[in-house]
């Protein structure tokens, strides 16, 4: 399985607000286990995709400074409705502050403007070099590799 | 990619407490991602672990009569990653239960390290979500999941006679 | 054990805060859980679970949040709306509401709106300083 939990950047604005999609198929294996006889998508991929969609805001506001983005907190996150494959998710996250180290957003999903998932977060952005500088050329991989998978996604 | 995220518990508390394990490895595809070059677990599957832990914890209060669905994410905070060769210890335990729901708290460690701290709700779907139908049977708890506790001894605390998870 | 109508407040202002992700001063004592603070039947249970670690006390779900005996039972309801019995029932089980408003419009629809904060710290008062 690819870890990557949306498919497309659908509008940005810088530090504000990003939407993006993410289309739900049987091909996706783990659906086979979650649950067999009734397929949909594990709430954690749901929250997943929302910190993806924060996780480009970051990275755009910051021009890419960052490798490793992850969560830091998540509260209220509250699951819906469910999510089956042949379905498609739109999310929509608000930074609500985008600061060099941290960042904190809300953010929503919908499917047929059907609730699907909403939660608040927080993330943490930093590279690997700050705690060792022989990790910098990895940093730059990483960031390299997020360049690219970011015009992938805004297409 | 199998969809579970405990490999084993090493104790098992019924209706009260449990304590499964993790490792994780460089074989786990999804790691090459989480991102290329420096795998880390994400943090969403260690809330999944979290989840599945508690969920099983919860479920055999009941027997496996409900289906036990992951319903909210009260709280959650990351204090550190985990990385392939880390072993991960997920602590979990019931809060409240009731007919119709579940609330857990706990914490993941590894070695001495605190990784980090969940609070989950858990929801008995046929209890709730009137006019959605579900499969009859409990696509929750499927052999994958009962297989965990196969020959484990439950321990219940107001009890002598532990009982044992029948295969 | 007794607590003053304050103490009681200020606990359940934290309970919700928790629960719902809401700021403090989102919650006056008017304001309506679902319609004001957006919970959902899911919160409506962790807010029962933590009143009752806060407050060392069950809550059986029926006495604070009874609403779905109500509309599930045919007598109660007529038209989108509830029957003087419904009415009365409303009375009976929710004596921590206030029904004043609502009984001159009782559209199911915005039972809802008698779960306030007020609501809650009543009730918890009552059985407070009843034990």
């Amino acid at each position: 399985m690819r870890f990557i939990l949306i498919d497309k950047i659908v509008s940005m604005q810088s530090r504000k607000e990003i939407i993006t999609v993410k289309n739900v198929t049987l091909a996706e294996e783990y659906l086979a286990d979650h649950f067999p006889t009734f397929p949909v998508l594990p709430g954690v991929l749901l929250l997943e995709g929302l910190i993806e969609s924060a996780s480009w805001l970051v990275r755009e506001a910051e021009n890419f400074a960052h490798s490793i983005i992850l969560l830091e907190e998540a509260r209220n996150v509250k699951y819906k409705s469910f999510l089956a494959p042949g379905s498609g998710i739109v999310y929509t996250v608000q930074a609500k502050a985008i600061e060099e180290n941290v960042s904190s957003f809300t953010g929503f999903g919908l499917s047929d403007g059907q609730q699907i998932i909403e939660a608040k977060f927080a993330l943490r952005h930093f590279n690997l070099a700050e705690k060792d500088s022989a990790l910098s050329d990895v940093d730059s991989q990483i960031i390299e590799n997020m360049k690219t998978r970011f015009k992938l996604l805004k297409g | 990619m199998r969809w579970i995220w405990i490999d084993k518990f090493i104790e098992f508390q019924s209706g009260d407490h449990a304590v499964a394990v993790k490792n994780v490895t460089l074989a786990e595809e999804h790691l090459h991602d989480h991102f290329p070059g420096f795998p880390i677990m994400p943090e969403c599957l260690l809330i999944e672990a979290m989840a599945q832990t508690a969920g099983i914890l919860v479920g055999e209060a009941k027997n496996f009569k409900e289906k036990v669905i992951l319903a909210k994410i009260k709280k959650c905070v990351f204090f550190d990653y985990v990385k392939p060769g880390d072993s991960i210890k997920i602590h979990a335990k019931i809060e409240s239960i009731a007919p119709e729901a579940a609330s857990t708290s706990g914490k993941i460690t590894c070695e001495d390290k605190l990784i980090a701290q969940i609070e989950l709700m858990f929801s008995h779907i046929d209890q709730n979500l009137a006019g959605k139908q579900f499969p009859k049977e409990n696509f929750v708890f499927t052999d994958m999941f009962r297989s965990l506790l196969r020959g484990m001894v439950l321990t219940r605390p107001d009890c002598d006679t532990p009982k044992s998870e029948q295969p | 054990m007794a607590r003053s109508r304050e103490e009681i407040l200020k606990e359940v202002q934290q309970v919700l805060v928790d629960a719902l992700g809401v700021d403090d001063d989102e919650i006056t004592t008017d304001a309506t859980l679902m319609g004001d603070l957006g919970a959902e039947s899911i919160d409506f249970l962790d807010i029962v679970f933590r009143l009752e670690k806060a407050f060392a006390i069950k809550i059986p779900r029926e006495e604070l949040f009874p609403a779905e005996s109500l509309m599930n039972n045919p007598n109660f309801i007529s038209n989108g709306k509830l029957t003087k019995s419904g009415l009365e029932e409303l009375r009976n089980k929710m004596p921590h509401t206030d029904i004043s408003k609502f009984q001159n419009d009782p559209d199911i629809n915005k039972l809802g709106d008698l779960f306030t904060v007020n609501a809650i710290v009543n009730y918890l008062e009552k059985k407070l300083n009843a034990a």
